[in-house]
């Protein structure tokens, strides 16, 4: 599904230059769902944004669903992420100015679905997480973890084969945020390949596969469901 | 796919500064379409030919006051003097002077008698050479013979029997026939003297360029036997100049009186519509300065816009938005609101013309004026948008996972 060989990232200044991804490498299979962790600065978040097509690399290259993503311009590169990916961000990324509808409509518009197939789309997805009965309301009708699912059910409603989450329960408190899991757990169990950056271990132990960051590099891959057993 | 319904949605929660943007588009809307149509009236109006041979035609005053000055004896000879200079197409004694602002004007009416209405129009009292001096085409009848022409004393108060109209002023008269068929016809002046209309003349305006009457002028065969005369001299083309000055040295060498008041047709025109002139630069600068105004306050507030919606435009990147997705909802939004601000101008711009209709007695705007002005100003947001629009593009998607 995704993968990344000798992958490089360096963000220049005039006086500094740093290497936020060294010879990355990672494969991704479908229907995994991966966790990436890793201390601050440890190069997460660009693998994120690489992965999910926001930044360009400077080296390597990157497969994402069989098709080389290197040499793509930007065009291409927008149209690949609305097809291909859903994303979940920390702070939700809910336009505020939109309802939660017109919200989830968003990147079905940019596929261009017709306003017939966005309907049913936008109602299943919103059906899916449980908001479906709040789709005049605004984001800021809402609590922190029902607009989580919002953006959820935006990342679903284009029926991506990817999710890229990006500390999906950073402002959640624990209850909420182990509602949230649970919600992505049952999304991959329907087949989803989901790739989730955390710096919570605890979190990332609930998903199938452990990756941990540091230094812009794979450091340790873990598989925990064999930890599981080994453990019991 | 165009996001009509989600933008006009996210405008109603922020509408102060898109209202403000929408009324400020209706006031200059209102102002310039009718500043436009005032400008292309004024215009036009400026454009209407006299009917003179302007370029090549001049006139020159004098005023006798010496005890042995013989008026009638000094026209005669000043017109055969005139005449004789090399480059003199024609000359002859004139009361008024064509768009030059001040004349005579007397009313004709088809009926006798002071109960029935007249036609205003103005009076120019020439000789047999009155067309050819005037360089005015006869377009029916005759012009007048040696025999028609009379002398006027001042305190003369009857007409003569014959005169020349023009073609407005015939249909004006006699607007259920042709106006060549107005040739024979009796109109009557200060309401019963009868005057048989000889001939047609395609065009002369009025003294008074701002009159609603001004394309109405009529020829009287008569001298003014007067100390004081005007002589109107046409030239061969590009012989004005230096016939002017010669017509002046020759008059100055009678001492008995006072040689002024030489100007050119030309100079005459330009001096009478000097108000339409200024009127027209001041227009035009309200329109330039509105213009740039309303402008500027598009880019200001699309310009605060993007700003304020950074993170939401990294976010519509990151979702799927190209680059010309990001460019064509700031410029749906703008012609949102100038659609709205357009809507507002299109009454204001009506309500602003019927004052100016009551107020300056100008005519009413033609209809087509509104749509006009509301496709242009459209277009004046849509052209000052696109820059902060374009600006946004450069917004990155990354700037969506970033928490602050």
């Amino acid at each position: 599904m995704l993968t990344m060989t000798n992958v490089k990232k360096v963000f220049r200044t005039d006086l500094v230059e740093t290497h936020a991804l060294r010879d990355f490498n990672l494969q991704v299979n479908e229907g995994e769902f991966v966790a990436v962790t890793g201390p601050s600065g440890s190069g997460k978040t660009t693998f994120l944004n690489i992965a999910g097509m926001l930044e360009t690399f400077n080296g390597g290259s990157y497969v994402l669903d069989g098709q080389d993503v290197s040499h793509l311009n930007d065009n291409q590169r927008s149209k690949l992420r609305n097809e291909k990916i859903g994303f979940i961000f920390q702070s939700y990324n809910l336009i505020p100015d939109l309802n939660l509808f017109d919200n989830v409509d968003v990147p079905l518009r940019y596929r261009g679905f017709d306003a017939k197939e966005r309907k049913q789309r936008i109602e299943e997805s919103l059906e899916t997480v449980g908001l479906a009965n709040r789709m005049k309301h605004l984001p800021s009708q809402l609590s922190g973890g029902q607009q989580q699912r919002v953006a959820i059910a935006r990342a679903l409603a284009g029926k991506p084969r990817f999710l890229l989450a990006d500390e999906p329960t950073g402002n959640l408190d624990s209850a909420m945020a182990q509602s949230v899991m649970e919600l992505l757990q049952s999304i991959n169990q329907s087949g989803t390949t989901i790739v989730m950056v955390t710096h919570d271990p605890q979190l990332a132990q609930q998903a199938a596969r452990n990756i941990y960051v540091k230094d812009g590099q794979v450091s340790e891959v873990h598989d925990v469901l064999k930890m599981h057993v080994a453990n019991a | 796919m165009l996001e009509l319904g989600p933008i006009f949605r996210a405008l109603l929660r922020n509408k102060v500064g898109a209202l403000l943007i929408a009324v400020q588009i209706a006031f200059t809307m209102a102002i310039i379409v009718n500043s436009v149509f005032i400008i292309y009236e004024r215009s036009q109006e400026t454009k209407r030919p006299s009917g003179l041979d302007e370029a090549n035609s001049f006139f020159i005053s004098s005023s006798g006051f010496g005890e042995n000055f013989g008026a009638k004896a000094t026209i005669e000879k000043d017109l055969t003097d005139i005449r004789a200079i090399s480059g003199v197409v024609s000359a002859i004694q004139i009361n008024a002077i064509p768009v030059s602002g001040g004349g005579w004007s007397m009313s004709l009416q088809t009926e006798p008698g002071a109960e029935h209405d007249g036609v205003g129009t103005a009076v120019y009292m020439v000789n047999e050479n009155g067309l050819d001096a005037l360089g005015l085409e006869l377009l029916a009848g005759e012009n007048f013979v040696a025999s028609d022409i009379r002398w006027r004393q001042n305190s003369e108060s009857t007409w003569p029997d014959k005169v020349i109209v023009t073609k407005a002023m015939a249909e004006r008269l006699f607007p259920d026939i042709d106006y060549g068929q107005s040739v024979g016809k009796t109109v009557y002046i200060n309401d019963n003297e009868p005057m048989i209309i000889v001939g047609i003349i395609d065009k002369l305006q009025a003294p008074w360029v701002g009159w609603n009457n001004v394309e109405n002028s009529m020829l009287s065969p008569e001298h003014q036997e007067t100390d004081s005369v005007r002589y109107f001299i046409r030239t061969a083309p590009g012989q004005r100049d230096s016939t002017m000055k010669q017509v002046e040295e020759l008059l100055a060498k009678n001492k008995e009186r006072v040689v002024d008041g030489m100007r050119s047709i030309e100079y005459v025109r330009e001096r009478s519509y000097r108000g339409h002139t200024a009127m027209i630069k001041i227009l035009t600068t309200v329109i330039i300065t509105l213009t740039i105004v309303t402008s500027l306050g598009i880019v200001g507030l699309a310009s605060f816009s993007v700003n304020r919606r950074k993170k939401q435009i990294g976010i519509r990147r990151a979702l799927g938005a190209r680059k010309i997705d990001v460019i064509k909802y700031f410029m749906l939004e703008n012609l949102m609101i100038s659609g709205v601000g357009v809507l507002l101008g299109a009454g204001l711009t009506i309500a602003l013309n019927m004052l100016l209709v009551k107020a300056l007695s100008i005519t009413p705007m033609d209809w087509f004026y509104i749509p006009i002005g509301m496709i242009v100003l459209c277009l004046i947001g849509q052209l000052a948008v696109y820059g902060p629009a374009k600006k946004a593009t450069g917004i990155a998607p990354a700037i969506a996972t970033r928490t602050v």
